[in-house]
């Protein structure tokens, strides 16, 4: 079985730069885990509290008033008590008393609401026979924040968020390890980030030109390099950087066919108007060198040859080991699939998108033993769909992703995976 | 078989069980089949207020809102406001071209705007399109978002867009055709064309939806849940659209008034939405739905004692008149109960067929999702004036929206959602909240690469 990291070819092209021992690439994800699974705060509401006391007491003036606070938001039942106790002592510090109705001059409904974009916090004020005077206050509401793993089973599925964007995000690579140095593939250009004393900061970012428009539900490959930093490949468009940071990227017109898996191997040609490979081979898979059109591919290595794994435009999965093109029975795979390398199983999964209802998909991990799709984990959700899964350089790890279907924004994670307990 | 094939294929059947479906990329090709109940006069969106989804098929507009009311951009790539929000310049998109293939130019896109918005000034300057008004406009991209804004070429009595689907075929009031567009700049559509039936019954729309003629057809409100519950794909929007009553005047008296007002305190519009809609609407107090504003609820709701008892104060109480329209069957059912809860409230209202009514029931779509934009649209669909705002704060949203209900004009009933029912067929169908459809990203599950 190869070893990781001698296959890996993303360090070649700088050549002061050390080869990174597995420990310190060991080192330098937990690190990025630590940096980027941080749990998300609280939202800190104490702007707002101390906003709409004030203007309650302006209303009120100091006094003894009945206090009653509603919610009617999606706040959670524990931060809406943090809410309700830290308003009630704005209030205190502006002379607004919370008493009973016997003691009271008044009353004061406070609600906290929301609308599409923020919370909405309205106070209805109600003082002797004048009429309801209303105030409010609004702050932002937090994104969402990530859906949770699934327990495990067989092997186990981890997702890392790697970014967020509001631009479709088509694929991510690894640029660089010291300093930490990321590229993401976008419709309009390469953006590179690099990690900063804790913080990812854009570094460069490199706009792709082209004539054509893009087709919908984009796609495109960021394939790491040796004599240069990376490829990118769109429907219909090459690009290529230069060696060193600062970056140069030339783009032109171009129907080369992309690179289906890590390494130098097998390319497909891309339909340059359209989401999916034609199902011509460069150079072949042994002797063949078409299948049916196709979304993506995975290889799965055998003792004597390699299975490659297509996933049709027809539906079907289709396997090629360079005497046969067999196609197994309508499944339930999605469009698309990666290879990845573990420890586990027979040492190669599959990850395979899927649907859990409408609005979140998920990816799962299979074999193929004998020729047959074998579930050997549990899905993990995304929430949203899925928009790209590729295998990353090392060949142990995926690219995925999901547009959230309640923000909107393009989340990137890494897919890795171990062996369940 | 291997080693480890057996506890594989162990684990598989309780693993299969985590995957409902599958995740299919879209496809390409296909003729989608759509019916709608109006059949829109003109196709020119500044002209026809009935174009509904057909708009964004057809045109572009300069700024699309997203699913939370922020301008994103569309046919202009760029945009910035002069200190002052006053004058706006918007940087054209390169490349777009009409469906006649002429460009869309700063000119052409300039002219358009001028045509939709006769008291702006708005030229041309390089490849910028500047706008002019007469007071600061904050909002001004969201309003250029709004379908009577979209770029529309006029050449005689014709009209072209620049959106992602051109007419093939058009018979007026019946049916029409649109076939995508190959070079169209956001990406061609996923299906080749769209065959739309025009002017619909909502019954009709049903049968053609079960004998599988048609894959998507629109759902009455109070028919969602019904439809739903017999195993069709509904997919709706959140309510959008204003149920409410209309007056033509100002209130001529302080009994008029007290009259209005004990009337709006006896509307039972609990009862509409869950009887009457059947859950298909939201019960409005504000103009404004509640998702949209978040304080809406801060507005009156039904009160009959307290109703009683303004209608006590009125020596002499006047007999209204209530008119709908004739062809919408949920206004039908909604005047009829509205009538029942005047009566109540010891109030006598007559409903009638005649245009001269003394309050009239009308529906209007919200239009779009920015709060203080649909508040203008709305205020301009009543002939009301249009509401300003001092600034982007939720209060002055709230002091403008309060002004117009404080006019006694106009008394909210409900907010109706807007719904599609959807074959299995197709895929990837999207109705936003607003009730705005994307048909270029839907596609066909039998398509062909």
């Amino acid at each position: 079985m190869p070893n990781v990291s001698e296959n890996a070819v993303y360090n070649a092209r700088i050549p002061h730069m050390r080869v990174p021992s597995p420990r310190f690439l060991a080192i330098t994800f937990v690190v990025l885990c630590v940096l980027l699974c941080a749990p998300v705060r609280a939202t800190d509401f104490r702007t707002p509290e101390e906003q709409l006391s004030r203007k309650i007491a302006a209303v009120t003036g100091p006094g003894a008033l009945v206090v009653n606070i509603v919610n009617r938001s999606s706040v959670a039942q524990a931060e809406f008590e943090q809410i309700r106790r830290g308003v009630l002592n704005e209030l205190a510090l502006v002379g607004v008393r919370a008493v009973g109705a016997e003691q009271s001059a008044g009353a004061i409904e406070i609600s906290l609401s929301e609308n599409l974009r923020e919370y909405v916090w309205v106070a209805e004020i109600h003082q002797g026979s004048n009429e309801v005077s209303i105030v409010m206050v609004t702050t932002p509401r937090p994104d969402s924040t990530v859906m949770p793993e699934h327990p495990a089973t067989s092997v186990v599925i981890h997702k890392t968020l790697l970014w967020t964007d509001d631009n479709r995000i088509l694929d991510v690579a690894t640029v660089s390890t010291n300093p930490l140095r990321v590229a993401f593939l976008e419709p309009q250009g390469v953006m590179l980030v690099t990690l900063q004393s804790g913080h990812w900061q854009q570094e460069q970012s490199l706009p792709i030109e082209h004539l054509h428009p893009w087709p919908r539900d984009l796609r495109g490959r960021l394939i790491l390099r040796k004599d240069h930093l990376f490829d990118a490949y769109l429907p219909g468009i090459f690009c290529r950087s230069t060696a060193n940071v600062p970056l140069a990227l030339s783009c032109f017109e171009s129907d080369d066919p992309w690179p289906l898996a890590p390494g130098p191997g097998l390319s497909a040609f891309f339909t340059p108007n359209r989401n999916y490979f034609t199902g011509a081979l460069s150079p072949g898979i042994e002797k063949q060198t078409t299948t049916k059109p196709f979304y993506s591919a995975a290889m799965l290595p055998r003792d004597k040859y390699k299975l490659w794994i297509f996933t049709g435009v027809d539906g079907q999965v289709h396997l090629l080991d360079g005497a046969s093109d067999q196609t197994l029975p309508q499944s339930e795979w999605g469009s698309d699939i990666a290879g990845t390398q573990s420890a586990c199983g027979t040492g190669w999964q599959v990850l395979v998108t899927g649907n859990r209802d409408k609005i979140s998909e998920t990816v799962q991990a299979f074999e193929v033993p004998d020729r047959e799709l074998v579930p050997v984990s549990q899905s993990i959700e995304f929430g949203g769909h899925v928009t790209a899964l590729w295998s990353e350089a090392d060949g142990a790890t995926a690219i995925a992703v999901a547009q959230n279907s309640q923000t909107g924004k393009y989340e990137a994670y890494r897919l890795s995976i171990t062996c369940a307990q | 078989m291997k080693r480890i094939g057996f506890p594989l294929l162990a684990l598989s059947s309780v693993l299969w069980a985590g995957i409902a479906g599958a995740a299919t990329r879209a496809h390409y090709g296909g003729t989608l089949h759509v019916a709608m109940r109006t059949a829109p006069a003109s196709l020119d969106p500044c002209e026809s207020g009935q174009l509904g989804f057909l708009s964004n098929l057809m045109f572009d507009t300069l700024v699309l809102l997203d699913d939370q009311g922020r301008p994103v951009s569309a046919l202009a790539s760029s945009w910035q406001a002069e200190p002052g929000n006053q004058r706006w310049q918007f940087v054209l998109r390169r490349g777009v071209t009409f469906q006649d293939g002429t460009p869309v130019t700063p000119d052409t896109a300039a002219a358009s705007l001028r045509k939709s918005n006769p008291t702006w000034k708005v030229f041309s300057e390089g490849d910028a399109i500047i706008i002019e008004r007469d007071s600061p406009v904050s909002n001004l991209p969201a309003e250029l978002a709004l379908p009577r804004n979209s770029i529309v070429k006029r050449d005689g009595g014709k009209v072209a867009g620049s959106g992602p689907f051109t007419i093939a075929e058009l018979e007026p009031g019946k049916n029409m055709v649109l076939s995508a567009r190959e070079d169209y700049w956001g990406g061609r559509p996923f299906v080749d064309a769209i065959e739309i039936e025009l002017g619909k019954s909502f019954r009709d729309q049903m049968i053609s939806f079960d004998l599988g003629r048609t894959q998507v057809i629109e759902v009455a409100p109070e028919q969602i849940r019904r439809a739903a519950a017999e195993g069709r794909q509904v997919e709706s929007s959140a309510p959008v659209e204003l149920m409410a009553l209309v007056f033509p005047r100002d209130p001529q008296s302080p009994d008029d008034a007290r009259q209005r007002r004990a009337f709006a305190l006896s509307l039972d519009r609990g009862l509409l939405k869950s009887v009457v809609l059947q859950d298909g609407a939201q019960p409005a107090g504000g103009l404004l739905p509640n998702w949209m504003t978040g304080y809406s609820f801060v507005f009156p709701a039904m009160d009959l004692a307290l109703a009683r008892q303004v209608r006590s104060e009125i020596p002499h109480t006047t007999s209204w008149t209530l008119s709908y329209d004739a062809l919408d069957p949920t206004a039908r059912v909604v005047a009829e109960r509205i009538a029942l809860n005047a009566r109540d409230a010891g109030l006598g209202l007559q409903i009638t067929g005649g245009s001269n009514a003394d309050l009239r029931l009308i529906r209007i779509s919200l239009g779009s999702l920015d709060a203080p934009t649909a508040l203008g649209e709305l205020a301009a669909r009543l002939g009301f004036s249009q509401p300003s705002f001092i600034s982007e704060s939720i209060d002055d949203l709230y002091v403008a929206e309060n002004k117009l209900l404080q006019s006694q004009r106009v008394i909210p009933l409900l907010h109706l959602r807007t719904a599609w029912a959807v074959s299995g067929s197709v895929k990837n169908w999207k109705t936003t909240r607003d009730g705005q459809l994307n048909i270029a990203d839907a596609w066909l599950a039998a398509g062909k690469p």
